[in-house]
C-alpha cells in the first residue's frame, strides 16, 4: 500500500514539474528525425533523442515530444555519443615549447598528492576545437617522475575549473620507463629498470599499508602515538585500498608483463597506459583483466622488427584477445584527432564498431563513467554530436553538440581568426 | 651497307649505355578506381606503364607479352604521394656552424638507406623534397628525389626538379627556442637581425657578380693588363649569384605573416623568385599579397601551437587558401608524418570543405609544380613517370591504408608482400629453437 | 769515361767510409735462412730454398744448392718454415700520440662573410712528428707477421700526412721508410665550430681546394711579374694543400661507407685530384662505380657495418648478421670484380683481431693467395714503394717472416721476423686474458660523432655487478644514466636528455675494454658514434 502511494506520488510531481517547468524554461529539446548511433544496442534510423535538463529522457524510434519543447531537425544526421578522450594534456598545455603554458608535468619522482584538474585552465584555446570535432569529455593527465599525480575527468565546456570537473580523480599515474620515442633502434625492454621501478612502488605502497594501520589503531587507541603526516603516503591510502585505480604508462612486452605481475600481487585496481608492445602480450593482459588505453598512433614502431605497422595493428590485436581499450590523443594541441586514431586502428584490422566503442562506452567504463556517459540511452548524460556522417570519418563534418544537454558553442580561434582576415583578404583583392 | 650496320649498331650500343643505368620497369595495373588528379575518375580502368613511364590509361587495356598485371580490383589508383618538405634521407639536416651556409648542398648527404625511406613508401610516398633545416638565415641547396629504396643513392636525385635555396625566419634562425645552451649568443637574435644579414648576402653576392663580369670583361679585350687576377672563387656567393639570376629560387621557412611580406619585399628588391613558404600558418593573412605574386605554400594541414609563432596556425587555412587562389601543398616536415599525408588532405574536406580531387591535389599534383615536376609527376596521365600508389580504400577515408607503391613502374612497397615475408621471418625465428 | 768510374768510386768510398758511422754503430750479423720454403709473392714458390740477409737487404734468394751461403752468415735452420714477406698494413692509426688540442673558448658563430680553413685544420702536420713507437704493439704486430704500417693521425677533416714505417724497434729516425706519403682527409665535422656538418665538410673541402688553386696560381703570376701586383699573403695551411691540388700528390680519402666513397670519387672527379680510398668496408656496394673509376683501395678489415646501413639501423641482431657474414665478403666481391686493393687493419686494434678478420676475408671466399697480395705487394705499389719492399727479391728491405705453415692457416704460428735485416723472435701468444676483472667504474672523456657534429662530454661510470648507473654531462646538460648493464664486453645503458624543451631517450651499446670504450647511440633523430678513453687517476 505504501508502495502504490509512493508511485502515485511521484507520477504527480512528475506531471506537475511537466507542466509548471514548461511555462519557465523550456526544460526539453528533441532532437528528432536523426539516424542514433547510440553505440549500445542497435541503430535507430530515423529516431528521436529527447533531453531534459541535463539528461536523456528518453530514446526511440516512436518518442512523443511535449509540446513546446524546443526541436531540433536532425534530418540527414548522425547522432552520437559524445566521444572521451582517456589520455590528455587538455586546459594543462597552451604552447608545448613554452614552459610558462605547461602544467602538467611537475619536477620530482614520486607526487600522488596533484591533481591536474586543479591545473586546469577553462580558457585554453584548445577545449572549443576539440568540442567541435565531436569529444564531449577528456582524462586530464599529469605526467612525469614515477609516481606523477591524480587525474580527472572533464567536459569541454564550462567557464571555472569546477564546472568542468565531472570526476576526480579518477586515477593515479605510475610510469614505467617509455619505449615510444626511440624510432627503430630499440634492442631490448628495458626490464631492469622496470623491475627496479616496481620494487620501488611496492615499497611506497607498503608504507602506505603501515602507515594507515597506524594511523588508523592510534585513532581508535589513545595510548598510541599517531604518526606525522606524510604527504606522499596520504594520498596513496585510495589505491592501496583499491579505491583509486593505478594508471600505469607502460610500453615494453617485458615491462607489460612485470605490471601485470605487480597489480596482481598488490591487488589493486589498475589501468594501463600506452601498451606500444601489448599486441606480443595481449592473451596476458585480456586474462589479468587489466583494460588498457592506447597512447598516439602518431608515431613510429620502437623496433624494425615489430614492423612498420605495429602500432596502427597492436588495437586489433588487443581487442581480439579480449583487451577492453579506448583510445587517447597523448596530446592537447591534437586532441581534435582523437577519432582518427580509431579510425587508423580500423583501417589495420580493428572491427569499426569497435573502434566506436573504444572511443565512447569503453573509456565510459574504463574510467568508471559509464552509468552516466559512454552512449546514448535513457537516463544518461545528455552528451550528443550531430555529425554529417560517420564520426570516425575524416571528411566527415560535425554539425551540433550537446554536453549534458545544454547545446555548445562550435566556434573557435580556428574559425574566429578566418573570420577576422576574411574580409581583409576581400577587400585587399 | 655493312659498314652502315655496324656504325647503326654502335650508336644503338651508345645510346643505351648514356640512358640511364635503371631503364624503369613495365606493369599493367588492372581494375582499379582510377584517381588521376587531372582528368576525374575512372571506375574501373587500367594504367599500363612500360620502360618507366604511363604508356596508356583507359579501360581493359591489355598487357603486353611479358608485362606484369597487377589486379587492383576493389582499389583505388593514385598518383605516387609527393611531400614538398622533408629532412628525410640525408646524413644532417643543418649546418649550424655558421649563419649563413649557401654553400653547402644537401645532395652530397643523400642516405639513400634511411630506414625512413621505407616509411614513406609504406604511406604512398614517391617523391620528396629534402632539405636543410631551418636553423640558418640562409641554408643550403635542397634536393628532390625520388623514394627508389635500394637503388644508388645518385639515382634517387629528380634531376628535372627546380635548384631550390634554402631561407628561414623567425624563431629558428633567431634561436628563440635555444634553452640549456651554453655561451654567448649568435648575431642575429632578432627578425631586424635575420633580414639584416640575409640582406647583407645579396649585397655582397650583388658585388661579386659584378666583379666577375668586370673581370671577364677585361680579360677579354685585345690586351688585358698583366696584373689581371680573376676574383677568388667563393662557393657561398657562388650559390647565392645563382640565385640572383634566376637559377636557383627560394624556399622560405616563415611563420609570421609580417616577416613573410618583409621577404617579398627582398626578394622584389633582388629580383630572386620565391617558389614556396614554407609552414607559414600565417598565410591566410596575406592572402591576396601571395595568390598576387604566384607563390605557394608548403604547410602542415593542422599541426599547431607548437610555438609562439605556431600558435595561430588555423586548420581551415589549407582549404581557404586553396580556394582562393594560391598553390598549397601539404608537407610532413616528419619521418612519421610523411606515411600519412594523405590523411592530412582529407582534412582539408573537413576544415574547409574543398572538394575531393582539390583535396588529393594537396599532396600530389601541387607539391610537383612547387617542385617544377608537373611534367613528369602529381597526376596519372599518359607521358608522366609511372608513380603510383594502390589504397585499399579511397585515399581520403580515414579507413584507408596503403597496398602498394610503385615508382616507374617498379615496385618498391607492396603490403602483401611484406606481410608474408614476416610471416616467414617469424616462422624461421621459431623453428631452430625446436631444433 | 774512365773519369766518371773513378769519380763514382770515389764516391763510393767516401759513403762506405761515412754511412756506418750515420746509420748505425753496431754491426748486424749476416743472416741465411736455408731449407726454408720461399713464397716471394713475386715469383714462383720456391719449394727448398735460401735467403740471404745482409745489411738489411736480401742479398740473394733461391733454390738451395744454387744460392752461396756467404762465409760470414749466421745460418739459421728453417726447415719446415716458410718465409713470406713482411705484411703491410697501408693504413692504420698506430703509434700516433695526438697533439693536445687547444679547445677555444666557446664563442657564438660569427656570423662570418665567408668560412677559410680554420687554423685548426692541419693539412701539413706530419704523422712522424707525433710517432711515439710502443714495444707491446710492435711485438703483437710481428706476432701476426706485419713489419710495416702506414700510420697517420685519426681525427680531423685534414688529418695529415702519414709516415710508412718499418717497425723494426723503437727509435723513430730508423723506422722510417718514407715520409708525408699521402694527404689524409676525413669525413668528419668540427665540433660546436664549422663545419658542423657533412654537408658543410664537403663545402669546406671544395673552398679549400679552390683556394689552394687561386694561391698557387696568384703566387705563380707574382713571381712571374714581380711588380705592380700586389704580393699573395702567406698562408700556411694553403701552402701545405698546393701539393695535393696543384702538383697531384696522393690524398688518401678514409671512407666509412659507400656514399663516402661516392663524395670522395666526385671530389676526385671536381678538382682532378690523386685519390686513394681507404676504409671502403662498403666498396662491395659500388663495385660497379669503382670499376669505372678505378683508384686505389685500402680496403679495412673492419667488418662492423657502419652506422648508416640498413644493417646497423635494424637492430643489434641485424647488425651482428651482417658483422658476421656480410661485410667479411667484401674482399672477396672487389677480388671478382676484378679491382686492386690493398688490405689494411684500419680500425682495428687489437692485432688477434686483425689476424681473424684475415682468416674471415677468405673463410667468405679471398682466395688466400689474393690476401697475401694485398698485405705485401699491392700495398707496396700503391704507396710507391714497391721497388723496395712487398716482395722476397734481391736488393729489397730485408722484411722477412718465417711461419710454421700456410701464413693466414688457423694453426699458423710466426716463429721470426726480420724487419730490415734485424732479427725478432717472436714470443709464443701469451695466455689469452680475458677481458675478464674490466670494471668501468671511473670517469671517461667521450666524444660523440653524428651526423649533425660532435660533442664532447665526460661520463661518470659506478659498476656494481654487472649494473652500471652514473651521469653524462656535457654543454648540453648533465644527464643520468639509467638501466645500466656491462656484461661480458657489452656496455648498455640509455639517458633520458632534455633538449630544448624536448624530452629524448637514447640508448648507448658498445663494447668496452680496460680504457676504452665505443659504441653506438641510437635515437629517434638517428645514430652517433660515442668513443670514449678512461681518465687516468691523478694521485691523491
Amino acid at each position: 500500500m505504501k508502495k502504490h502511494i509512493l508511485i502515485l506520488f511521484s507520477i504527480l510531481f512528475i506531471v506537475a514539474s511537466l507542466v509548471f517547468g514548461q511555462n519557465e524554461t523550456k526544460p526539453y529539446t528533441a532532437v528528432k528525425n536523426v539516424h542514433i548511433v547510440p553505440v549500445v544496442g542497435d541503430d535507430i534510423p530515423a529516431g528521436t533523442i529527447l533531453i531534459k535538463d541535463k539528461f536523456i529522457e528518453a530514446i526511440g524510434k516512436d518518442i512523443v515530444i511535449p509540446v513546446g519543447a524546443r526541436i531540433v531537425d536532425g534530418a540527414g544526421f548522425y547522432a552520437y555519443p559524445g566521444m572521451i578522450d582517456s589520455y590528455c594534456f587538455l586546459g594543462l598545455s597552451e604552447i608545448s615549447s613554452i614552459p610558462a603554458t605547461i602544467d602538467h608535468r611537475e619536477t620530482g619522482r614520486i607526487n600522488p598528492q596533484l591533481r591536474s584538474t586543479e591545473a586546469l585552465r577553462p580558457d585554453s584555446m584548445h577545449i572549443p576545437i576539440t568540442r567541435s570535432n565531436g569529444i564531449t569529455a577528456a582524462l586530464v593527465v599529469p605526467s612525469g617522475g614515477l609516481i606523477a599525480g591524480q587525474s580527472g575527468l572533464i567536459r569541454l565546456t564550462g567557464w571555472t575549473p569546477g564546472e568542468m570537473v565531472i570526476k576526480s580523480p579518477v586515477a593515479m599515474h605510475v610510469e614505467f620507463p617509455s619505449i615510444s620515442r626511440r624510432g627503430f633502434q630499440r634492442e631490448q625492454a628495458p626490464q631492469e629498470e622496470a623491475s627496479k621501478q616496481v620494487i620501488e612502488l611496492k615499497d611506497w605502497l607498503n608504507k602506505a599499508r603501515f602507515y594507515q594501520k597506524r594511523r588508523e589503531t592510534a585513532a581508535k587507541n589513545l595510548l598510541l602515538p599517531m604518526p606525522e603526516f606524510d604527504e606522499k603516503l596520504d594520498f596513496l591510502l585510495p589505491v592501496v585500498d583499491g579505491e583509486l585505480p593505478l594508471m600505469i604508462s607502460v610500453y615494453a612486452d617485458k615491462d607489460i608483463r612485470a605490471a601485470i605481475k605487480f597489480v596482481q600481487e598488490e591487488k589493486i585496481k589498475a589501468i594501463f597506459f600506452g601498451v606500444t608492445q601489448g599486441w606480443k602480450v595481449a592473451e596476458e593482459i585480456a586474462e589479468a583483466g587489466i583494460p588498457a588505453v592506447i597512447g598516439s598512433l602518431y608515431d613510429m614502431p620502437p623496433s624494425w622488427e615489430d614492423g612498420y605497422d605495429a602500432l596502427y595493428r597492436n588495437p586489433a590485436a588487443l581487442q581480439k584477445a579480449g583487451v577492453k581499450i579506448a583510445f587517447s590523443s597523448q596530446s592537447a594541441s591534437l586532441a581534435k584527432d582523437l577519432p582518427y586514431h580509431a579510425a587508423k586502428a580500423a583501417a589495420f584490422g580493428l572491427d569499426k564498431r569497435e573502434a566506436l566503442r573504444a572511443v565512447t562506452i569503453n573509456p565510459a567504463e574504463i574510467l568508471g563513467v559509464a552509468d552516466i556517459m559512454g552512449s546514448l540511452e535513457k537516463g544518461k548524460l545528455a552528451n550528443i554530436v550531430l555529425a554529417n556522417g560517420d564520426i570516425l570519418e575524416l571528411r566527415t563534418t560535425i554539425s551540433r553538440v550537446f554536453i549534458d544537454g545544454q547545446e555548445v558553442d562550435l566556434s573557435s580561434i580556428y574559425t574566429e581568426l578566418l573570420e577576422k582576415y576574411k574580409p581583409r583578404n576581400k577587400e585587399k583583392k | 651497307m655493312k659498314k652502315m650496320i655496324f656504325l647503326f649498331s654502335c650508336i644503338l650500343i651508345l645510346s643505351f649505355a648514356a640512358s640511364p643505368a635503371w631503364p624503369g620497369g613495365s606493369l599493367l595495373v588492372k581494375n582499379g578506381t582510377i584517381l588521376t588528379v587531372t582528368k576525374g575518375v575512372i571506375p574501373r580502368g587500367d594504367i599500363l606503364i612500360m620502360g618507366g613511364i604511363i604508356k596508356q590509361i583507359g579501360e581493359n587495356i591489355q598487357a603486353p607479352p611479358g608485362v606484369q598485371v597487377i589486379d587492383a580490383s576493389g582499389k583505388f589508383v593514385l598518383p605516387g604521394i609527393i611531400d614538398s618538405h622533408s629532412h628525410i634521407a640525408l646524413s644532417g639536416t643543418n649546418e649550424t656552424g655558421d649563419v649563413i651556409t649557401a654553400e653547402v648542398d644537401m645532395a652530397d648527404v643523400i642516405d639513400a638507406e634511411d630506414l625512413s625511406i621505407f616509411t614513406a613508401l609504406s604511406g604512398g610516398v614517391t617523391m620528396v623534397h629534402t632539405m636543410h633545416g631551418s636553423a640558418n638565415p640562409i641554408g643550403g641547396r635542397n634536393v628532390t628525389l625520388k623514394l627508389k629504396r635500394g637503388r644508388p643513392s645518385d639515382e634517387l636525385v629528380v634531376p628535372q626538379a627546380y635548384k631550390a635555396l634554402k631561407f628561414a625566419l623567425g624563431e629558428n634562425p633567431k634561436q628563440a627556442n635555444r634553452i640549456g645552451a651554453t655561451g654567448p649568443p649568435r648575431y642575429p637574435v632578432s627578425r631586424m637581425g635575420v633580414n639584416a644579414i640575409i640582406r647583407r648576402e645579396l649585397l655582397r653576392a650583388r658585388t661579386y657578380m659584378s666583379q666577375w663580369d668586370r673581370y671577364n670583361e677585361v680579360s677579354k679585350s685585345k690586351s688585358p693588363p698583366k696584373t689581371l687576377l680573376p676574383p677568388r672563387r667563393d662557393l657561398r656567393l657562388d650559390t647565392l649569384a645563382e640565385l640572383l639570376r634566376g637559377n636557383l629560387v627560394a624556399r622560405c621557412h616563415s611563420y609570421r605573416a609580417d616577416e613573410t611580406l618583409e621577404f617579398i619585399n627582398l626578394s622584389k628588391e633582388f629580383g630572386f623568385k620565391i617558389a614556396c613558404f614554407e609552414h607559414i600558418p600565417e598565410a591566410y593573412k596575406i592572402v591576396p599579397e601571395l595568390a598576387g605574386e604566384g607563390i605557394g605554400i608548403s604547410i602542415f594541414l593542422d599541426n599547431w601551437a607548437y610555438k609562439v609563432e605556431a600558435a595561430e596556425g588555423i586548420a581551415p587555412m589549407a582549404a581557404y587558401c586553396a580556394q582562393n587562389g594560391i598553390l598549397v601543398s601539404i608537407n610532413s616536415d616528419s619521418a612519421e608524418r610523411i606515411r600519412r599525408l594523405f590523411n592530412d588532405a582529407a582534412k582539408a574536406i573537413k576544415y574547409g570543405g574543398l572538394p575531393e580531387e582539390e583535396a588529393l591535389k594537396l599532396v600530389t599534383l601541387n607539391p610537383a609544380i612547387q617542385l617544377g615536376v608537373e611534367k613528369i609527376a602529381g597526376s596519372l596521365e599518359a607521358g608522366k613517370h609511372g608513380d603510383v600508389a594502390i589504397f585499399n580504400e579511397h585515399p581520403l577515408s580515414a579507413y584507408t591504408r596503403c597496398e602498394m607503391t610503385i615508382i616507374e613502374g617498379e615496385v618498391y612497397f607492396d603490403r602483401s608482400q611484406y606481410l608474408s615475408e614476416r610471416e616467414e621471418a617469424a616462422k624461421q625465428k621459431k623453428e631452430p629453437k625446436k631444433g | 769515361m774512365a773519369k766518371t768510374v773513378i769519380k763514382n768510386l770515389m764516391v763510393l768510398v767516401i759513403i762506405t767510409l761515412i754511412s756506418p758511422a750515420l746509420v748505425r754503430a753496431d754491426v748486424q750479423p749476416t743472416y741465411a735462412l736455408v731449407n726454408c720454403r720461399i713464397v716471394p709473392v713475386a715469383g714462383p714458390t720456391v719449394e727448398k730454398g735460401v735467403v740471404v740477409i745482409r745489411d738489411g737487404l736480401i742479398e740473394s734468394i733461391g733454390t738451395i744448392g744454387i744460392i752461396n751461403i756467404p762465409e760470414d752468415a749466421e745460418v739459421i735452420e728453417a726447415e719446415g718454415l716458410t718465409a713470406y714477406p713482411g705484411l703491410i698494413s697501408a693504413h692504420t692509426n698506430f703509434f700516433i700520440e695526438p697533439p693536445k688540442e687547444e679547445r677555444p673558448a666557446t664563442e657564438a658563430p660569427r656570423a662570418s662573410e665567408s668560412q677559410p680553413m680554420k687554423p685548426s685544420a692541419k693539412p701539413g702536420l706530419e704523422a712522424f712528428t707525433l710517432l711515439k713507437p710502443k714495444k707491446a704493439t710492435i711485438e703483437a704486430l710481428h706476432r701476426i707477421g706485419i713489419t710495416t704500417v702506414l700510420t697517420v693521425a685519426g681525427t680531423g677533416i685534414f688529418a695529415g700526412r702519414s709516415v710508412l714505417i718499418n717497425l723494426n724497434g723503437e727509435a723513430v729516425e730508423p723506422m722510417v721508410v718514407k715520409n708525408s706519403v699521402a694527404l689524409h682527409i676525413n669525413f668528419a665535422t668540427e665540433r660546436g665550430a664549422y663545419p658542423s656538418s657533412l654537408m658543410g665538410t664537403m663545402a669546406l673541402l671544395r673552398q679549400s681546394f679552390l683556394d689552394a688553386a687561386y694561391y698557387a696560381s696568384h703566387r705563380a703570376r707574382f713571381e712571374q711579374l714581380r711588380r705592380g701586383l700586389k704580393r699573395p699573403e702567406y698562408n700556411p695551411n694553403l701552402e701545405d694543400l698546393v701539393p695535393y691540388v696543384v702538383d697531384k700528390k696522393p690524398i688518401i680519402f678514409t671512407c666509412a661507407n659507400q656514399e663516402d666513397i661516392r663524395r670522395a670519387l666526385r671530389l676526385r672527379g671536381e678538382f682532378n685530384l690523386n685519390v686513394l680510398i681507404s676504409g671502403a668496408n662498403e666498396a662491395w656496394r659500388v663495385v660497379d662505380l669503382l670499376r669505372k673509376t678505378p683508384v686505389p683501395l685500402l680496403v679495412s678489415l673492419d667488418f662492423r657495418p657502419p652506422m648508416s646501413s640498413e644493417y646497423a639501423q635494424k637492430g643489434e641482431e641485424e647488425k651482428r648478421r651482417a658483422e658476421k657474414d656480410i661485410y667479411p665478403a667484401n674482399a672477396k666481391a672487389l677480388s671478382q670484380a676484378g679491382l686492386s686493393f690493398a688490405l689494411t687493419s684500419f680500425g682495428l686494434t687489437d692485432a688477434a683481431a686483425i689476424q681473424k678478420n684475415i682468416r674471415d676475408a677468405i673463410k667468405a671466399g679471398l682466395p688466400a693467395e689474393e690476401a697475401l697480395k694485398a698485405l705485401t705487394i699491392t700495398p707496396a705499389k700503391f704507396l710507391g714503394v714497391d721497388s723496395i719492399l712487398g716482395s722476397l727479391e734481391t736488393g729489397k728491405i730485408a722484411n722477412v717472416i718465417l711461419a710454421k705453415g700456410e701464413i693466414f692457416d688457423e694453426k699458423t704460428e710466426i716463429e721470426k721476423v726480420f724487419v730490415d735485416g734485424l732479427l725478432f723472435q717472436v714470443e709464443k701468444k701469451a695466455a689469452e686474458t680475458q677481458p675478464a676483472g674490466i670494471n668501468v667504474t671511473g670517469t671517461w672523456k667521450a666524444t660523440v660523432r653524428s651526423p649533425m657534429g660532435e660533442l664532447d662530454m665526460t661520463m661518470e661510470l659506478e659498476q656494481e655487478g654487472s649494473q652500471v648507473s652514473g651521469v653524462l654531462a656535457s654543454e648540453m646538460g648533465r644527464w643520468e644514466i639509467r638501466n645500466g648493464t656491462f656484461s661480458g664486453s657489452t656496455l648498455t645503458f640509455s639517458i633520458e636528455a632534455t633538449i630544448m624543451g624536448q624530452t629524448m631517450t637514447m640508448e648507448f651499446s658498445g663494447r668496452a675494454e680496460k680504457d676504452s670504450l665505443e659504441g653506438t647511440i641510437s635515437t629517434v633523430m638517428g645514430n652517433a658514434e660515442l668513443r670514449a678513453s678512461r681518465v687516468p687517476k691523478t694521485a691523491p
